[in-house]
């Protein structure tokens, strides 16, 4: 009798499986012309990670209230799962899709030359414009890091301005630090700066929030008054850190984190942004147009409002910081930072 | 049995013999320090004040392990069991907007954690080392899968100055100027000492951890103990899992335990079982940290990850060459059979 | 073998095997069957449809080739790793430093396979393959060396090299072995040649044929030879060992280095078979669920096969579950970690399903090795 029953419950589990495994779902039809898909392969991370998987994840969400895209995301557990992820969004024959992550760079070339009908945007993904179907959405980080820095040189009382930052396994975290650095100089050539890198390997460097809490908290104790947190979530809780000492300033990364990290308010005074969610939304509706370029495509980078510091940065403060954009942008100022 | 070894000693050579050791380390290291605190005390005091820090998470898990492991059951799911309460800690402070009542159930979720360790290792007699590693695994699904982003807490725990004390030179910054957990992690440390070696309580614990079937013939509950401990344990690592959330960060991430579980269960050992001893493992480990950030501070260019290895290397050697073999509890994971 | 509980719907022809292969299964089924309602009741609560979510996952498993070769891709290195760990537990010890021995093995195997140029695959294959395998064996044969001269830990020896060994690793593939072609800004190691990679034929990666193959071997040296023999008394009772003259400090060691190799293999057969070269972040936790491989397989050199196989699948399945039914992947954390406690807590799902024990089950134990020596 109970083994009867035994047998009788795994049976009916395994053939309701397979029974099911037969019937397709009853979702949109990619494939038909009228139907626009976009696709979304989060890096090792999920799509609500308050940094650039969540970014680059808004910029569809755009596409599907504008555009009337079709949208759907598939998150990454394994870097071995690159390849397997963008390829459940080829067979359903999705329109676009967006992978995001410069570790993605090959398995999106490799997925682009085997799908040619479709569009593959590579967010932070550098490539030689060898492959017609893919563009490779690039920030120049070193120039939002090198803003931040002057503003930081610029508010600090103490002379001392410290960074909390991922891992050097990433480039654009080298290139924010690198450009945070040289900014810093620019203002000020005798700035103490103390920036530091997560000792962890790439797996936990950016999912530290503790490690970056408590080492923002030795940067203060050290005598610094702004803090740049440039990694993940172990940046926020850099940033977190330094809003519950008062007086003490921080800048956050990537997108304004204003918007994210509501509990850095009293110290935020604005963000290195790179505008991830614009730059994948405007690829997404060159892509619907049949206009997207083919090789790089370059994203905008660029400070966050300050909220509510705008009436506690200095008119001269804001002015310097234009006149440096405006050197950046054309090549008067550099940041120095070669990859 | 060394206690046994050198009982017939004079008090003098006893002491030298079992502690020697351990006191010419302390006196280096205060030598050291002092010289360091004259060179430069703001630095001295930032590292040893990030010190006491990176050491709280490790010494509340180190004396949860410790408790079960007195009383005969192995827990290797310290890393679960905080991770669960740093979540919970976070929701409840969420909904609640106050820190002490997320605390609270913070404190409560390691016990009920605590429980159904003890309900596992104790009724059930599963192998305790599966026990854990359920446990370690469940926390990180079921946090990852509920946790909702946009839930933030206001603010985190503040560090409560102890009046005149918190002004003393060197060790009023490092010791009398913390958050509250904080404090609390360093009377545990004293206190379970003191229940463990001097209090009826702690016999019968030990007794239940070294000769459950001595213990039971002579009425103690040899079930009762086991379970008690477990889950005192379990608070205790719960207090941890709030420190995370509600005093160290003031955020919840996923998977932000980041492996301090078993980093405490290293210290536990490296503690020789003892709240003291553990404590200073914790210490050693909190310092070696804040050191490897002080040399990225002062800009040596050597590649972060020799600088990240030197607390791994640092235990290992000094596991190897002083402290010697660790004895552990005879009964310890072996679950417990009434005749 | 006692048959005290044979089902009398059984003819008395099929005893024997067919009864051993059914006990040996029969609780661990059920486990997964229990585990995999539970994970549907958490997916209802949560408002998602574990019938969509659970097809998705089988389908993304089984439901094709390419989906089976994935599983079996995946459950490769987990089969090694879980036979790492699980072989060390035969002999009392609790090695949770297959994670560092399989970096070791996946980075040691990389450079072998780019390093050296014009050998054929015949040579160049398995020359990594024991380059890997080797470097496994020597970085596990250090917490063996220390548990026997200085008494050192190994549970807490073999967490620090881990950390140790992602360090080296880290700095390796993005220092002294770090592609330079142009165009490279990752920190990685360049390309392995093709005369070292791993073929798969007809969607069966052939890492996962070494796999069983090793699986066999392991079993057979733990039950039918002397060293078998020797390393599971040291394991049972390392004081009677020593009475009966066994070396146990020699067997301590030995144990860990040939666990070590096979978790170095392990990272060997993933660079070789799967990512082609070695790249920070591609191996982690590889070794880590290998404890949980060698639990769910009852410590059993042939039970990690399957066992390895049911996770794989879990991992292979989860983007195709996340894809159609938009589930997050945690939980099929969650069903592991559930799997896991019914397979250990086998009262319950005796009490659930009414399985009677078959005489005297052989029951897991791991932490007798925890502080013994």
């Amino acid at each position: 009798m109970s083994k009867k029953l035994f047998f009788l419950l795994s049976l009916v589990v395994l053939t309701a499986m397979l029974l099911a495994s037969c019937g397709g779902g009853g979702e949109a039809d990619c494939a038909q012309d009228d139907v626009f898909c976009v696709g979304l392969v989060t890096d090792v991370g999920e799509v609500d990670d308050k940094s650039f998987n969540q970014s680059a994840w808004e910029g569809v969400q755009q596409a599907e209230k504008d555009l009337g895209a079709v949208v759907n995301y598939v998150e990454t557990k394994d870097a071995k799962d690159y390849a397997a992820n963008i390829a459940l969004f080829a067979d359903k024959k999705y329109d676009v899709i967006v992978t995001v992550g410069f570790l993605m760079a090959d398995a999106t070339i490799e997925a682009a030359g085997k799908n040619p009908n479709i569009q593959f945007i590579g967010v932070d993904q550098w490539n030689d414009g060898s492959v017609a179907n893919v563009t490779g959405l690039l920030f120049p980080e070193d120039k939002a890091g090198f803003l931040a820095g002057a503003l930081a040189a610029m508010m600090s009382k103490t002379g001392t301005v410290a960074a909390v930052l991922g891992t050097d396994l990433v480039p654009p975290v080298v290139a924010f630090k690198e450009g945070y650095e040289a900014g810093a100089k620019y203002i000020n050539p005798g700035i103490n700066l103390i920036s530091t890198y997560h000792p962890g390997g790439a797996d936990v460097a950016f999912t530290d929030p503790e490690w970056g809490a408590t080492t923002a908290k030795q940067a203060i104790d050290n005598g610094a008054d702004v803090v740049f947190g440039a990694g993940g979530k172990t940046g926020n809780g850099a940033i977190i850190e330094v809003a519950s000492h008062a007086g003490l300033l921080c800048i956050g990364v990537d997108s304004d984190q204003w918007e994210t990290v509501p509990e850095a308010h009293p110290c935020l005074i604005s963000s290195a942004m790179k505008l991830i969610t614009p730059g994948v939304f405007d690829l997404v509706k060159l892509a619907k147009e049949g206009s997207k370029p083919a090789g790089l495509y370059f994203g905008a980078t660029g400070l966050a409002s300050f909220h509510d510091f705008e009436s506690k940065v200095p008119q001269e403060v804001k002015d310097k910081l234009a006149e440096i954009d405006a050197g950046l942008q054309d090549g008067s100022v550099s940041t120095g930072y070669a990859p | 049995m060394m206690a046994d070894t050198y009982s017939s000693l004079p008090n003098w050579k006893y002491f030298l013999r079992r502690y020697g050791v351990l006191t010419g380390l302390g006196l280096v290291v205060l030598m050291t320090t002092l010289y360091f605190y004259f060179r430069d005390p703001q630095i001295t005091e930032a590292v040893l004040a990030s010190t006491v820090r990176y050491s709280t998470p490790l010494v509340l898990g180190a004396l949860c392990g410790l408790l079960g492991e007195r009383a005969g059951v192995i827990n290797i799911g310290i890393e679960g069991q905080m991770l669960m309460s740093a979540f919970v800690g976070f929701l409840v402070t969420a909904w609640t907007k106050s820190l002490w009542l997320g605390v609270v159930g913070g404190v409560l979720t390691g016990a009920l954690m605590g429980l159904l360790l003890a309900f596992m290792s104790v009724t059930l007699k599963l192998d305790q080392i599966i026990g854990g590693t359920v446990i370690n695994i469940i926390a990180i699904g079921l946090t990852g899968y509920f946790y909702q982003v946009g839930l933030a807490i206001d603010g985190k725990l503040k560090p409560i100055p102890l009046g005149p004390l918190a002004n003393l030179p060197l060790v009023g910054k490092v010791f009398f100027d913390n958050p509250p957990i904080t404090y609390a992690a360093i009377v545990l440390v004293f206190v379970v000492q003191y229940v463990l070696f001097y209090t009826k309580w702690g016999l019968r614990t030990r007794a239940v951890g070294e000769h459950p079937r001595a213990a039971d013939t002579v009425g103690v509950d040899v079930y009762f103990m086991r379970y008690a401990n477990v889950v005192l344990g379990g608070a205790i690592a719960g207090l941890a899992g709030a420190f995370l959330t509600l005093e160290a960060v003031g955020s919840f991430e996923r998977v932000m335990t980041n492996g301090r579980g078993f980093i405490a269960l290293a210290v536990m050992l490296f503690g020789k079982y003892t709240p003291l001893g553990a404590w200073g493992a914790a210490l050693f480990f909190g310092l070696t940290s804040a050191i490897q950030t002080q040399v990225q501070f002062a800009g040596v260019d050597i590649p972060h990850q020799f600088i990240g290895m030197i607390p791994y290397v640092m235990t290992i050697l000094v596991l190897a060459g002083f402290v010697g073999r660790t004895r552990v509890p005879a009964a310890d994971g072996a679950p417990y059979e009434k005749e | 073998m006692s048959t005290g509980s044979v089902d009398p719907a059984v003819s008395k022809r099929s005893k024997g095997f067919l009864i051993k292969i059914w006990h040996a299964i029969n609780i661990p089924l059920a486990a997964v069957v229990l585990a995999l309602l539970i994970g549907a009741i958490i997916l209802l609560v949560s408002g998602a449809n574990p019938i969509q979510a659970y097809v998705a996952l089988f389908r993304g498993a089984f439901g094709s080739m390419t989906a089976l070769g994935r599983t079996l891709e995946k459950a490769t290195p987990l089969v090694f790793s879980g036979l790492a760990v699980a072989f060390a537990f035969k002999a009392g010890l609790f090695n949770i430093g297959a994670q560092g021995q399989l970096l070791f093995g996946a980075m040691i195997a990389a450079a072998i396979g780019f390093g050296i140029d014009g050998l054929p695959s015949i040579i160049h294959v398995p020359l990594a393959l024991l380059g890997g395998a080797l470097a496994g064996a020597l970085y596990g044969a250090i917490p063996g060396a220390l548990k026997v001269y200085t008494g050192a830990h190994e549970v807490i020896t073999t967490i620090m090299l881990n950390y140790i060994a992602i360090n080296i690793t880290d700095y390796l593939a993005s220092g002294p072995l770090k592609d330079t072609s142009s165009g490279n800004v990752l920190a990685r190691t360049p390309e392995i040649m093709a005369s070292a990679k791993i073929p798969s034929i007809a969607n069966i990666p052939l890492g996962f044929v070494l796999a069983i193959l090793m699986s066999i071997l392991i079993w057979w040296i733990l039950s039918r030879t002397t060293l078998g023999f020797d390393i599971r008394t040291v394991g049972l009772n390392p004081n009677a060992a020593r009475y009966a003259g066994i070396k146990v400090a020699f067997t301590i060691i030995l144990t860990m280095v040939l666990s070590g190799a096979l978790a170095g293999m392990g990272g060997a057969v993933e660079t070789q078979g799967v990512v082609g070269r070695f790249q920070p972040g591609f191996n982690i936790g590889l070794g880590f669920d290998g404890i949980t491989i060698a639990l769910l397989g009852k410590t059993s050199p042939l039970g990690v096969i399957p066992a390895a196989i049911l996770i794989g699948a879990m991992k292979a399945g989860a983007s195709q579950m996340q894809f159609d039914a938009g589930v997050a992947k945690e939980i099929v954390d969650v069903i592991q970690a559930l799997m896991l406690f019914f397979v250990a807590a086998d009262v319950i799902v005796r009490k659930v399903f009414r399985i009677r024990a078959a005489g005297e089950e052989e029951k897991i134990t791991l932490s007798t090795g925890w502080g013994q020596q």
